[in-house]
């Protein structure tokens, strides 16, 4: 939100800008500060309105841009987030499934550098709370270490477990517990301005 | 006339054992079993003036502590009735006067007779509020215990588990037999695996709210304690039963491995030094030694270890997945869970893994078993009824009584022993 002010305020200056140049009146200071002195005078009004439109426009230009930016992330990170990596009963080895899934997933990470992702492991609902947890915690290590082997900067990546804590599907038959067997992604946005 | 029917007793089970002999996992068990109960005699108490019980009458928590405890096999009867009292072998009773007192509380002078002498074995008095009754009476039983067997009982021993509150796993505590239930935890994350500390001076348990396991110290006020936050994961914690120290299972880097820590200092050193996975340490009685299970074999087994951490051995052997083993108070047995064919169930074993009693069966998953401080019952938690709720028996399995209901109620843990007030 403050980019877009930034941008709408540079966009007066130079709007502001191009009209001194325009009349060829020597400019020596581009500030947003000069502007407030051509409004004084009632005859460049006109001008004035005209160029604030087009800042206007450029601002929402950018605005758009920067909308669309944010849908595409929000959509990527959605798409991180749906996407589980699957695994096999009371195993944290990677299925050629898995890997696939992974490799677009890393594919992602190594371009959106901003992105830093938690990976959680989930078991199914069989077995010991105490076994699940260190069950669920090989399972992100793995994932961790695949996306770290791909390049992803280790850094942005930790592995936690959930154990059997947070299933996806309720159920106790091969079909829920199939779906709980997990490695799954939560994304955050680091801020770096 | 009793030692004939004992013999025949003994002769039925010696005949009983070659032929169950071939099953490894079933067996007779001849520590405690109904054969072994003590009758005793349950009468009402007399009471001078209309008094409301706030949950039952003394008499009926007294013949539910009776039959709960293993030691016992109450004998209701409506009035003093020696004729009963003989037939079923009941050699003493318990009774008492109540009075409303003019101040709102309750007055209880409970006693244990001798059924044929009517001798005064035992008396003891309670001056308490109305909702204190559940307390003073547990207290007169456990005296009872001791004045007939020399050993402390578990009437007065609360048990700390999990429960779905809104949906939310909670820690909670109960008295032994369920009742007087009361909320510890109100994070909105997740609750788990409560241990007690030293003493029952508080709870040891894990907490999700940084978004992954770790443990926290609780006191029964509320006040909450963050715990060896120098790693990131921590769970499985395990309390020494002499210093108070603390076992717990560490995640980094994929591995799991058990630390022991100081509690009040937050240090910590790496107990195990093994390539493999270690979760669920349990101290022993007189915490020499410490069972955990490891999956260096392939498969989460039990192992048994020094408390230096030096020689380390297997305990179990059948099956592929035995966990969470605990040590009986009296030193001689394991209790573990075992699953097959994705059912959990309860095993006991000797110290050195033979001598396998498969304690539960047919009735659904049944886990987390933790033993009652005198080591003459297991808590534990099961779905056979539907949802999972707290259910305790007897060491033998048998005697098997639901004591929680409602929303799901999971993984029990058994205080210690409560020092009396004098």
């Amino acid at each position: 939100m403050s980019k877009i002010i930034k941008f709408a305020m540079m966009g007066f200056a130079l709007a502001f800008f191009a009209w001194g140049c325009s009349k060829e009146k020597p400019e020596t200071d581009p500030n947003p500060k000069t502007a407030e002195a051509p409004a004084d005078s009632l005859l460049n009004l006109d001008a004035l309105i005209a160029d604030t439109l087009s800042a206007d426009s450029l601002a929402r230009l950018e605005a758009e841009r920067l909308e669309a930016e944010r849908a595409r992330l929000e959509e990527m990170i959605n798409r991180l987030m749906t996407e589980d990596v699957y695994f096999d009963y009371d195993r944290s080895d990677l299925t050629e499934n898995a890997k696939r899934l992974l490799a677009q997933v890393a594919e992602i990470l190594v371009n959106e550098t901003r992105f830093i992702v938690t990976v959680e492991g989930h078991t199914d609902a069989r077995g010991t709370e105490d076994y699940n947890i260190s069950l669920g915690a090989r399972r992100s290590t793995v994932v961790r270490d695949f996306l770290v082997a791909y390049g992803v900067d280790a850094g942005r990546l930790m592995a936690v477990s959930y154990g059997k804590e947070r299933p996806k599907v309720q159920g106790s038959d091969e079909a829920a517990y199939s779906k709980n067997r997990r490695a799954h992604f939560r994304v955050s946005i680091a801020n770096n301005e | 006339m009793n030692k004939i029917k004992l013999l025949f007793v003994f002769a039925a089970l010696m005949l009983a054992v070659p032929s169950f002999a071939a099953i490894d996992t079933i067996a007779v068990d001849v520590g405690i079993s109904v054969f072994q109960t003590m009758p005793i005699g349950v009468v009402p108490f007399e009471e001078e003036g209309k008094i409301k019980w706030t949950s039952e009458a003394p008499h009926l928590i007294l013949a539910r502590d009776a039959n709960l405890s293993g030691r016992f096999e109450a004998v209701p009867s409506d009035q003093f009735d020696l004729v009963l009292f003989s037939k079923k072998r009941a050699r003493q009773y318990v009774t008492g006067n109540a009075t409303k007192l003019s101040n709102g509380k309750i007055k209880l002078d409970c006693y244990l007779y001798a059924a044929e002498t009517k001798d005064l074995l035992l008396g003891e008095s309670y001056t308490v509020k109305p909702y204190d009754v559940r307390q003073a009476v547990h207290s007169f039983f456990d005296k009872v215990v001791y004045r007939l067997f020399g050993e402390r009982g578990v009437a007065t021993t609360k048990l700390a588990y999990v429960s779905k509150i809104d949906g939310t796993k909670q820690v909670v505590i109960s008295d032994y037999d369920g009742f007087s239930r009361r909320q510890i935890t109100r994070d909105s994350s997740i609750n788990m695996m409560p241990v007690w500390q030293k003493n029952n001076k508080g709870l040891v348990y894990v907490n999700f709210r940084n978004q992954r396991p770790n443990l926290y110290a609780i006191t029964f006020g509320g006040k909450e304690t963050p715990l060896f936050t120098q790693f990131k994961q921590t769970f499985s914690p395990a309390v020494n039963p002499k210093t108070g120290e603390l076992l717990f299972s560490v995640t980094d880097g994929g591995k799991t491995e058990i630390y022991r820590g100081d509690m009040k200092t937050g240090s910590a050193q790496k107990f195990l030094h093994l390539k493999s996975n270690q979760v669920s340490p349990s101290w022993s009685p007189f915490a020499s030694e410490v069972l955990f299970t490891s999956d260096r074999g392939g498969s989460p087994q039990v192992y048994a270890v020094g408390k230096d951490g030096s020689d380390v051995r297997r305990i179990t052997y059948m099956g592929h997945y035995n966990e969470r083993a605990s040590w009986s108070p009296e030193g001689d047995r394991i209790v573990y869970t075992s699953m097959d064919d994705g059912k959990m169930n309860i095993y006991t074993c000797a110290l050195d893994g033979t001598d396998i009693i498969q304690l539960t069966s047919n009735a659904g998953n049944n886990e987390h078993p933790t033993w009652s401080p005198d080591g003459k019952l297991i808590a534990f938690a099961s779905d056979r009824g539907g949802n999972y709720q707290i259910y305790i028996m007897r060491k033998d399995g048998s005697s098997v009584t639901r004591i929680t209901s409602g929303t799901e109620n999971t993984s029990p843990t058994w205080s210690w022993f409560f020092d009396e007030k004098k």
